[in-house]
């Protein structure tokens, strides 16, 4: 059943999810909007187009702790960190980047190999999708239709949200969210008038303009395997490239991650905390040779790894056209700009 | 009169294609398009028929000083040059990183460049506030006079005001949202150590996590190593994705060092960097 609650009142829905879990939702900060913990409902502002950082960090935090420890004392003595995790609201995903968890989980549960922390995060998470303002066009750098991904795509949330004037309209995708839907107090039941717009947004979000290349998933990733020596290419790629990590830490389908002991006189926590592959020593081998030394080697990698051999491997490109990589640029190097001259290549 | 930007491009095309075919430089840093006009970006043209690809806007923010140290030594490079981004290249022909005769410098007498993430006009509080290039062999435009002069440090004045604990809780505050990126270092022409102190392992002198301990290392460690080095040209600041103002610290070192020192980074080819220069009459105010 549809649901709807003024947006000016979204507190009262904050507070409520609060009462009965962890709430993430986009905050505003001084550079822009980011998910974060919720403390007080007032800080819940869907007043955002997207957030700076992704929200992969819901599942897969910037740093996890995995064991304390003494240093100098028995391995037997270390504490491993134990998750204990309340029911956790993630509140407010666009579309892509909720497409973004399919394609995470791929790497993090979907091959046999289980990561326990992705994994109980993930279970203990209902998602609030949340369809991009059909008022508002999508920014220049955006570019998830290439993807096959819609502005209103519900798939893959537990709930579904989309804002009609001041109201945000709510439906349960997934039997856990229309359970916790139906439970939820203070929210008004829709009207038909509502439920017409709500399937419209829907199917009108498939024609919402974004930029757009028409990419094959088999022929893309052979074109850049085509493309892998033809180093003229990826020179001209990357000669402005400064070899930073912003793209790949604000991107939602990144998922690199470094192991580190970091210990302060003698208490250790040996962590996972993210790392980039287009950081000079992410390749850098404890005999000091560095199999990718060159910049163009790294940018290389990174489309390749996304447009490439995640297609071979996964039979999916990992990534979903948020943008975000070419907006927080500091020198605008363009991914959507690069598959696109691939394809022309 | 000022010269436009449009002008500016087509002067940066010119010498450029002169340059290349005549063979003087094997390749010209400077500004090509972007995805769309607002978001031009670093360009280096290899051959003449590169150079269609030059573009020069207000929004050409970016120091190509900053790509000199990727050429191998020797490698005749021409490069495209706003004012703080030829006392980058003077600093960086200082610390001997670069020699003057490989170089064609092609001088940017500029003003109301903006920042392209947010549309602001880049003034005095984000950068050294010149307007013209302090050292260049082509210059691509009149200079630019009449527009104002404003001290690069009058911007410190609120910081200033604060008390140490005051500052304290200030860079604690920022520095609390710094994802680690590395963006600010990368952007910097000043910043080309292999490996950088915060990448050793042994040492370990900082933690990799985003913590308060380990930002505050890094950033307080990257700020001393760049005293008497900042040219003030801003990029890191603009090139931070969550809008650290490192510019503040930067510009506050900067001063001091130019009190004590008599001498601001990037100047001249003739000065020794303030803190490798040792002179018997040198400020001992550090000591104090």
């Amino acid at each position: 059943m549809l649901k709807k609650t003024a947006i000016n009142k979204i507190s009262g829905l904050a507070a409520t999810l609060l009462e009965a879990g962890t709430l993430l939702a986009p905050v505003k900060e001084a550079a822009g909007f980011n998910f974060r913990e919720i403390s007080d409902p007032n800080q819940v502002d869907l007043n955002f187009h997207n957030t700076i950082l992704s929200p992969k960090s819901a599942f897969f935090p910037h740093m996890e702790d995995f064991v304390h420890y003494q240093t100098g004392k028995s391995v037997l003595e270390a504490t491993p960190v134990e998750l204990n995790l309340k029911p956790t609201f993630l509140f407010g995903v666009r579309p892509c980047d909720v497409k973004s968890f399919e394609i995470m989980d791929i790497h993090f549960s979907g091959t046999g190999a289980v990561d326990p922390y992705w994994q109980k995060r993930r279970e203990a998470a209902t998602i609030f999708g949340y369809a991009f303002d059909p008022d508002v066009p999508a920014r220049v750098e955006e570019f998830y239709q290439t993807l096959g991904i819609g502005a209103a795509d519900p798939e893959g949330s537990d709930i579904f949200m989309i804002k009609k004037d001041g109201d945000l309209l709510l439906k349960g995708i997934t039997p856990k969210g229309e359970k916790l839907l139906a439970g939820l107090n203070g929210l008004d039941k829709a009207s038909a008038d509502e439920e017409k717009y709500f399937e419209d947004v829907i199917v009108g979000g498939r024609n919402v303009k974004t930029r757009f290349t028409c990419v094959d998933d088999k022929s893309i990733a052979k074109k850049f395997e085509d493309l892998f020596h033809v180093s003229d290419f990826w020179q001209k790629a990357s000669a402005a490239c400064l070899s930073c990590g912003v793209c790949t830490f604000v991107c939602p389908t990144c998922y690199c991650f470094d192991i580190c002991d970091e210990t302060l006189f003698s208490k250790g926590t040996r962590r996972r905390v993210w790392d980039a592959c287009m950081f000079t020593d992410f390749t850098l081998e404890a005999s000091g040779h560095n199999p990718r030394t060159q910049v163009f080697q790294r940018l290389r990698q990174k489309i390749n790894h996304k447009y490439s051999y995640h297609v071979r491997k996964y039979g999916v490109i990992s990534c979903v056209g948020c943008g975000r990589c070419t907006q927080h640029c500091p020198v605008n190097i363009d991914i959507f700009s690069i598959v696109d001259e691939a394809i022309k290549a | 009169m000022a010269t436009s930007f449009k002008q500016i491009e087509e002067k940066l095309k010119t010498e450029a294609a002169k340059l290349l075919e005549s063979g003087s430089v094997s390749l010209v840093l400077a500004y090509g398009k972007g995805y769309d006009e607002k978001h031009p970006m670093p360009y280096v043209a290899k051959c003449a028929s590169d150079v269609a690809n030059i573009v020069f806007n207000e929004f050409c923010t970016y120091n190509m000083a900053r790509y000199l140290v990727r050429y191998p030594r020797g490698t005749k490079i021409a490069v495209a040059v706003k004012a703080a981004d030829s006392r980058a290249v003077i600093q960086l022909i200082q610390e001997e990183k670069v020699k003057r005769e490989d170089l064609v410098i092609l001088g940017i007498p500029v003003s109301g460049m903006k920042n392209p993430k947010t549309g602001e006009t880049i003034d005095s509080k984000t950068t050294c506030g010149l307007y013209n290039p302090v050292l260049y062999d082509v210059l691509l435009g009149e200079e630019v006079h009449g527009q104002p002069v404003v001290s690069p440090y009058d911007v410190l004045a609120g910081y200033e005001a604060m008390d140490k604990d005051a500052r304290w809780a200030f860079w604690q505050k920022e520095f609390d949202r710094c994802i680690r990126c590395y963006a600010c270092r990368k952007a910097c022409p000043m910043c080309y150590c292999d490996p950088c102190f915060i990448d050793q392992t042994k040492p370990k002198w900082g933690d990799k996590s985003p913590e308060p301990a380990g930002n505050l290392m890094y950033h307080l460690t990257r700020f001393h190593h760049l005293a008497g080095r900042c040219i003030d040209c801003g990029e890191c600041s603009r090139a931070c994705p969550v809008d650290i103002p490192l510019y503040l610290f930067h510009k506050k070192v900067a001063k001091e060092c130019e009190e004590m020192f008599g001498q601001a980074a990037g100047m001249s080819i003739e000065d020794k960097p303030a803190l490798v220069n040792f002179r018997v009459d040198d400020s001992d105010k550090i000591l104090e």
